[in-house]
């Protein structure tokens, strides 16, 4: 791995060039310069109760967690109203 | 010609002196709690064109907005000032963030010349806004949130204008309270320019002048040179508020390119007809307010570190409202939200780099609760205060370790909380309790550090009671992002507890006894915007949002989450449906296979849901 794209994803080089890269299994997901969210797995969850009894409150809103396809991990979350588009991060290196 | 290093160095450190000095100076003259106890304040230098020369510590959204008040002064009043003078300025649409935070502003003069100014803040004890304590919830323009000035002559050669002050005082409840504001901040500034001058008169000027504009150099080289070690690129974040029914969002786009930052909140929302706007001043303080401490840690917060950095703020918008819009509840509202988003753009950026990573962190305590108690003191007085607890905040997650429970937040360094024995001796009111709350930190491999929840009754009121002002930006969002997977932290809650009800219905419990809410026997009703009572047994509960997390809750150290649920933090349920965890029978340890099989079938349930789709 040659770089950190965040805690959870990696900036690796690939046959196909550099790639943003899951950290726990190393899967590529997309080439660097591109947003990486369109290719992970998304689940939304209602933003109530979904840390405990302190998120009680919460409403309209959910938590959107995105996952490495390869193993699971949970590589980003957004706090989203279900319209909302993803929040996109792109690195030019 | 160039300063050698040694005298720069002096130099530079008997600049943050007489900042700090200067703060300490307001503290001991000003008698309220705000300021003296959650440090709702702010002291800095500047050049003599108004240009920011040492930021010194408190709020850090008025360093920039500050700047703009000296620029504004010298403006209106050029070739008038005057040695000894002293302006006033609150108006937020000429530079500060809302009426109650006045800005003092005194040119410093060295032979007759300007050479500096000195700025400070405070958050007076009212500014005659609608409501008290000048949070003002029922404000529909800037008209009704008090007493404004765009800049007034204060102290004129040293000699006060009481005339000026009368008019100010004519117009706020409490004057006594509000003239001690006004007279800290004199002397806050009558001591920053003495200790000034006997810089200057111990280096002479040329020698000081240089220095500083060596500084202010000094200080854009650094920003420049870090910016260029952290990749390109543009980051996301948003953050919502909401007032009533009403939703609002703050988007923003950071663009990192070779060494400049471009903060962009094109696509945030039209400004409210609620006083949650900032004027774009506010807004460029509250992007920096993260800046300074996250990215400039070890960089002279000056003007230097504002060269690099642009903003792009729709005119109209909740970010750059525009007049006669209402502002007041601002510094909790959209400014907070910028300050928020901002977080969050730059701790994705610094969390690209080995050698920044460890200054990134999830976004702390983000949404504070500006509640307002008034009315009569147990001693017949008018008492107006602030709930200071909004001030204890919650940490955010880093990359390597959790956020420091009810640790604090980004933009003021030194806020804190008044210990309840001084609100209960001031006000008539009684806490039930006041303790970290359960699940409130964001979950992840670190940790949001916990807000906190109490709850307040009122105590030998002469008027069985007093009133509240609660504003803010709702309690139905979490605000408090985390990275790289981490969970926000817990959204607030502000409940009405109706106990008077329940006992006219013939419930025997005592209220005063209670040591949750859940014991309480009355309704709970959600209060987040507007003036309620405090009457009789009827109790105000807050709980305050915790710190976002960091990274995957399944990563999270086992042994780290059963210290969570054995000091109550975390809930033996989110530890089990969160962090994946199975807590022994004795709940002091975990079964370490039963731990791994959970987090296993956890991780493959996240995929049978990718397949499923
Ligand atoms: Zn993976």
């Amino acid at each position: 791995m040659s770089a950190a794209f965040s805690g959870s994803l990696a900036i690796v080089d690939t046959d196909d060039g550099q790639m943003i890269a899951c950290q726990s299994c190393e899967r590529p997901l997309v080439a660097t310069g591109q947003p990486w969210k369109p290719n992970a797995a998304v689940k939304e969850l209602p933003m109530h109760g979904a840390g405990g009894g302190a998120y009680e409150s919460a409403d309209h809103v959910v938590l959107r967690q995105f996952y490495c396809p390869g193993c699971g991990a949970l590589l980003d979350t957004e706090t989203a109203m279900s319209d909302d588009p993803f929040l996109n991060d792109v690195i030019n290196v | 010609m160039a300063v050698d290093p040694i005298t720069f160095s002096i130099i530079r450190h008997r600049l943050y002196r007489v900042v700090d000095e200067a703060v300490i100076t307001l503290k001991h003259v000003s008698g309220s709690a705000i300021t003296n106890e959650g440090h709702d304040l702010m002291v800095s230098l500047y050049r003599a064109d108004g240009s920011l020369l040492m930021g010194g510590v408190g709020f850090l959204h008025h360093l920039t907005s500050a700047a703009e008040a000296c620029k504004a002064i010298i403006r209106r009043f050029e070739g008038r000032i005057n040695e000894g003078d002293v302006f006033l300025l609150n108006d937020p649409y000429t530079a500060a963030l809302h009426t109650s935070d006045i800005y003092l502003v005194a040119p410093i003069h060295h032979n007759g010349q300007l050479v500096a100014w000195s700025a400070c803040f405070v958050h007076v004890y009212d500014i005659g806004a609608k409501n008290p304590g000048g949070f003002c919830p029922d404000a529909e323009d800037i008209y009704t949130e008090g007493y404004s000035s765009p800049g007034v002559r204060l102290v004129n050669k040293g000699e006060l204008n009481q005339d000026v002050l009368d008019t100010l005082l004519n117009m706020v409840r409490s004057p006594e309270m509000v003239t001690l504001d006004i007279r800290s901040m004199i002397a806050c500034n009558n001591v920053a320019h003495d200790r000034m001058l006997s810089l200057i008169d111990k280096y002479g000027y040329d020698t000081v002048d240089e220095a500083c504009s060596q500084l202010i150099e000094q200080s854009e080289q650094q920003l420049r040179a870090r910016l260029r070690e952290l990749p390109d690129g543009t980051w996301e974040s948003r953050q919502y508020l909401e007032v009533l029914d009403e939703v609002y969002k703050v988007n923003l786009k950071m663009t990192k390119s070779g060494d400049e930052l471009v903060f962009d909140f094109t696509g945030s929302s039209p400004q409210s007809k609620y006083s949650v706007n900032c004027t774009q001043w506010a807004s460029l303080g509250g992007l920096f307010a993260p800046l300074f401490p996250l990215i400039c840690y070890d960089i002279t917060w000056n003007e230097g570190c504002i060269s690099p950095i642009k903003m792009i703020a729709p005119e109209g918008s909740i970010v750059n409202c525009t007049r006669p819009a209402p502002v007041s509840v601002a510094t909790v509202g959209a400014i907070q939200s910028v300050n928020n988003a901002a977080c969050t753009t730059i701790g994705k950026m610094l969390q690209t780099s080995e050698k920044y990573a460890k200054e990134a962190t999830s976004v702390w305590h983000a949404n504070h609760f500006a509640i307002f108690k008034f009315g009569r003191s147990q001693r017949g007085g008018e008492a107006i205060g602030i709930f200071t607890e909004t001030f204890a905040g919650a940490g955010g997650a880093r990359t390597y370790a959790d956020g420091v429970d009810v640790g604090g937040e980004i933009p003021n360094p030194i806020s804190r909380m008044a210990n309840v024995e001084t609100v209960e001796n001031t006000f008539p009111i009684r806490y039930l309790f006041r303790r970290r709350m359960t699940d409130s930190g964001g979950p992840g491999k670190y940790r949001g550090g916990t807000g906190m929840e109490f709850a307040v009754v009122q105590h030998d009121s002469p008027d069985g009671g007093m009133h509240y002002v609660v504003s803010g930006k709702g309690a139905n969002f979490p605000m408090s992002e985390g990275l790289a997977g981490g969970y926000p932290g817990a959204p607030n809650s502000y409940q009405w507890v109706h106990n008077n009800e329940a006992k006219a219905e013939g419930t025997n419990v005592d209220v005063r006894g209670t040591q949750s809410i859940e014991e309480m026997p009355g309704e709970k009703e959600d209060v987040t915007w507007g003036v309620f009572p405090l009457m009789g047994d009827d109790a105000l509960y807050v709980r305050w949002n915790g710190g976002g997390g960091y990274g995957d809750p399944l990563a999270r150290d086992p042994d780290a989450v059963v210290e969570d649920v054995v000091g109550g933090v975390v809930s033996a349920d989110a530890a089990r449906d969160v962090y994946g965890v199975a807590i022994n029978q004795s709940g002091n340890g975990h079964d370490a296979e039963g731990t791994a099989a959970m987090r296993s079938s956890m991780r493959s349930a996240r995929l049978v849901l990718e397949a499923a789709e």
